[in-house]
């Protein structure tokens, strides 16, 4: 109650600073001679706010005040305390408490850490952010307010989702926020040096920092949604190009074609459009996601809060957001002309353009994919959805080049004058399609396109591989990305190629028999949890070679809300997962059992670990180098 | 005539606009391939031909409909005013229950059997596919 | 010239944009109930909650008497708000409210009228939702005013002060 009044207050506080901050600013502009520091007091006060505002929201969860609207709807006295906290942000009002709680740390952290840059310019980009601020306390407080009140108060709330009752989903919203977040500084910051037209190699290395955190986190955030899908939703798959997941993919490639124009106009002025187009379209698409997912306009597995009237305030917010920066792009930005003249065709650079290209054009087909039906549903009324097929059809035969310019693109720079790198780059291609052609030979259906894209996988792999140990450069971070992201690769090939999976409907006792497998359903047992019931069913599975696992999935019913969820059991080897989910069909004796066994996907999530940590390097090593 | 820049510059932005169309046409294509209709019980009553396309077909899970043998599942879908009779072998989801919403993937066989080939059933026990609302609105 | 025609394009194509999402949003709520105002009451068959009896909607509302049908749940959490409008309204003996428990629990719902008060003369148990989209309704809490079998008035969300005024002045 008294943390409800607390909150709300401190978010109505912390709106009122923002148009503080905003006056302060244009005095500021007029007159920067030297940099207000009340400014940065007002920034740090709002983050403060914020921050106090969130923790009340946390102290509501934690102590079950039920007369807090958002509490009684996401939270039960029963639940375990780590999802009582988690379950501030696993609903709508908190998450975007949450995202506002980020955008105010980082343009706090952004006025600090920026120096020996123009005054204008920060003051230039505060006002940006706090326009974007502005835009979400709004939001919240009057579409979405967290701490609505509520009368009379009831005994007992209405339990948060079991589904998302989950370790990796307790922590993949904050992470993949700081992502989206991280990219409004971009935005801001980008629209700001636009209208002072000061785009410039400095600014590059200024803003690579920026760009590299958002994109670790936006990395990081999409494979903790994907294990959880994985581990939780007991589809045995990581990746089901549902809408919802599209929308987080949008930004990632946004933000990683904009992460390789800024490489290149650190060194040489050039791309200037490029960076800011991309900068724009990064922050938008991730508002777009917000906007996707929140308004219930797509219908997708995941979406859970339909509210029209939110989706327009958010429809309404980014359209201004995307045709303010319009205008400042094309009154502003003034591209420089010597644009194609300094360009060699074979060049570092045209490798990194060509792919930004084919970059876009995945963004494109995700973009397409994942907004055609709405816009169908609109125009004729025809309720489509559109499957992985599609996406798989556009995007997979586009990787064999884009793999291959990605192996060879670093090198171009050398590739003339050295004859003994050559050699090796022909012969290790030679090699990596021998390879492949002996791991798809016994797999009959699409054997030239799977050869070839395992083959161009193999390439960038050993490509990567051999630059590890000449070392010549210290380019190590992008040498370690990108190694990461071949392993990836070859992960999901081998993954989608070598996957089999067994689906029956077995009672207890039975047993199942293909000529390589034989799955015994021994027995059940139950358990009594605090929040749940649990049904365990105990199988044994033998393999052809007489290997015997035993796994033990389990069903869970849950009291508040009323829930069945399947837990999957997973055995994890380095080289497979065996995977076993049961599900029980109403008032049935029959369970439903799923056996899969699914290579490499230990590999999937090292891997892209591993490509983050090619991106962390890269940011410490700047770091270091000052 | 035209300087070598401009004619190179030319011969860019024809390039450009080329692989656009290409592009777009090919996504196009699949797009058209590749969807999947809705369509309700009803609707699959006053089909003039039956589509060989995959089609998603949703609406309640009847009650005391669900069948289930050791290889596959047999139910009907209903939205009250007509039903299909649905054969599905594959994993169910956890929220496939009598009396409860359903949307099911796969083909026609004819007008009243329908083979599944995916089940989706949603996270929300509140949850009714858009979909299905409208299907069993439509009266 | 040439950019200010570029970006009168990219404008006018974010418009377009801008309007498909928009009708998209409008859309969402696909389902438009049919029933109008003035309108007689659409007929089902359901279940008592309490009873546990099935009846039709012939016997639940006599002709020349008014009626408040009230959709609501124990998860919903404006219904509770509402609620205390409801036993008000109650009190004044010139309605009779029915409830229709949406998608719900019998146990969850109990709690939830011995915490609150019972305002209703009768109460539909509505497991599946089938009755409230018999009725038209878009979600819970939602309100008909009844009338000689005929809906006179439709109220989506919560009722407040100002239409708690209203019923009694037409109930008059």
């Amino acid at each position: 109650m008294l943390f409800s009044i607390i909150g709300h207050y401190s978010l109505i506080l912390g709106l009122l600073i923002s148009l503080t901050l905003i006056f302060f600013s244009i005095n500021n502009f007029k007159n920067s001679k030297s940099f207000d520091t009340k400014i940065l007091s007002f920034t740090f006060l709002q983050f403060i706010l914020v921050v106090v505002s969130f923790l009340c929201l946390i102290l509501s969860f934690i102590f079950s005040d039920f007369s807090n609207e958002t509490v009684f709807n996401n939270s039960h006295t029963t639940k375990p305390l780590f999802y009582k906290i988690s379950g501030t942000w696993g609903n709508h009002e908190g998450s975007l408490l949450l995202w506002l709680l980020v955008l105010t740390l980082f343009i706090f952290l952004f006025l600090i850490k920026t120096k020996n840059q123009p005054i204008k310019y920060k003051i230039l980009t505060l006002v940006f952010q706090q326009v974007i601020i502005i835009g979400f306390f709004v939001f919240l407080i009057k579409t979405s307010n967290p701490f609505n009140y509520l009368y009379p108060i009831p005994e007992e709330g209405l339990g948060l989702n079991p589904i998302l009752q989950d370790p990796a989903l307790a922590i993949h919203p904050p992470i993949l926020y700081l992502g989206y977040v991280g990219s409004s500084i971009i935005f801001s910051s980008a629209l700001a040096a636009t209208s002072l037209n000061m785009i410039s190699k400095k600014w590059a290395s200024h803003i690579k920092k920026w760009v590299l955190i958002s994109w670790v986190f936006l990395t990081l955030g999409i494979l903790l949604g994907s294990i959880w899908a994985y581990y939780e939703l007991g589809w045995g798959g990581f990746w089901f190009w549902d809408p919802v997941e599209n929308v987080s993919l949008m930004p990632w490639l946004a933000l990683t074609t904009l992460l390789h124009c800024v490489l290149v106009l650190e060194k040489k002025l050039v791309l200037t459009s490029w960076v800011i187009i991309l900068s724009i379209s990064t922050f938008t698409l991730s508002m777009c996601g917000t906007f996707l997912v929140r308004s219930g306009i797509l219908n997708s597995v995941h979406t859970f809060a339909n509210d029209p009237e939110r989706g327009l305030f958010i429809l309404i917010f980014l359209f201004s957001l995307i045709f303010i920066s319009l205008f400042i792009f094309f009154f502003f930005h003034k591209p420089n002309q010597s644009n194609l003249n300094n360009f060699f065709w074979l060049s570092k650079e045209t490798s990194i353009i060509i792919n930004n290209w084919f970059m876009m054009y995945f963004l494109s087909v995700v973009l397409v994919g994942t907004v055609y039906p709405i816009f169908l549903d609109v125009l004729t009324s025809e309720k489509i959805s559109v499957g992985p097929p599609f996406y798989h059809k556009l995007i997979i035969p586009f990787l064999i080049p884009f793999l291959l310019i990605m192996a060879i693109g670093p090198k171009l720079k050398w590739i003339k004058s050295n004859l003994e790198d050559k050699v090796y780059l022909i012969s290790l291609l030679f090699i990596s399609f021998l390879l492949s052609f002996l791991i798809v030979k016994n797999f009959n259906s699409n054997f030239l396109i799977n050869t070839i894209l395992i083959s161009s996988a193999l390439y960038l792999f050993f490509v990567t591989l051999r630059d590890f140990f000449i070392m010549k450069k210290n380019n190590i971070s992008q040498n370690i990305a990108h190694f990461g992201f071949s392993l990836l690769i070859l992960s999901i090939l081998f993954n989608s190629l070598f996957s089999t999976e067994i689906i029956t409907n077995l009672k207890v006792g039975e047993t199942f028999e293909t000529s390589t497998t034989k799955i015994i359903f021994k027995n059940i047992n139950q358990k009594k949890e605090k929040n749940y019931k649990s049904v365990v069913g105990n199988f044994s599975i033998q393999n052809s070679n007489g290997k015997i696992d035993n796994l033990s999935p389990e069903l869970r019913i849950y009291n508040q809300p009323n829930i069945v969820t399947s837990e999957a059991d997973i055995k994890t080897t380095l080289l497979s997962d065996k995977f076993l989910v049961i599900n029980l069909v109403q008032n049935q004796d029959y369970f439903n059992v799923r056996y899969q066994v699914k290579p490499f996907m230990l590999w999937i999530w090292l891997s892209v670990l591993l490509i983050s940590l090619g991106a962390l390097i890269s940011l410490f090593k700047k770091e270091y180098e000052k | 005539m035209y300087g070598r820049k401009v004619k190179l510059r030319f011969l860019f932005i024809v390039l450009i606009l080329i692989t656009l169309i290409l592009t777009a046409f090919l996504v196009l294509k699949s797009l058209e391939e590749n969807v999947v209709y809705f369509q309700s019980p009803s609707e699959i009553k006053l089909l003039s031909e039956l589509d060989k396309k995959k089609i998603r077909v949703g609406g309640m899970v009847k009650k005391n409909s669900i069948f289930i043998t050791a290889n596959e599942v047999k139910f009907i879908i209903t939205d009250f005013k007509n039903d299909i009779n649905v054969t599905y072998s594959g994993a169910i989801p956890n929220l496939f229950e009598e009396g409860k919403g359903v949307v099911a993937e796969g083909f026609l066989k004819d007008r009243s059997l329908f083979s599944a080939t995916k089940i989706l059933a949603k996270h929300d026990e509140n949850y009714m596919p858009p979909e299905v609302k409208e299907a069993l609105g439509k009266k | 010239m040439k950019n200010k025609l570029l970006l009168l394009f990219i404008i006018s194509i974010f418009t377009i944009i801008f309007i498909i999402f928009y009708k998209g949003l409008k859309n969402t709520n696909v389902y438009t109930p049919d029933i109008k105002i003035n309108k007689e009451v659409p007929s089902f068959t359901s279940e008592l909650f309490y009873s546990n009896e099935v009846v039709k909607s012939k016997e639940i509302f006599d002709l020349d008497k008014f009626y408040l049908l009230n959709i609501w749940s124990s998860w919903c959490a404006p219904c509770r708000q509402e609620h205390s409008l409801l036993m008000d309204l109650m009190e004044t003996k010139k309605i009779k409210i029915i409830g229709v428990n949406y998608k719900d629990t019998k146990k969850n719902a109990e709690s939830f009228l011995s915490e609150l008060g019972n305002p209703f003369y009768q109460i539909i148990f509505d497991k599946e939702g089938v009755t409230a989209i018999e009725w038209g309704a878009y979600g819970v809490p939602e309100s008909f005013l009844i009338y000689d079998r005929k809906i006179l008035k439709k109220y989506i969300g919560p009722l407040d002060e100002q239409s708690i005024k209203e019923i009694k002045f037409l109930i008059k």
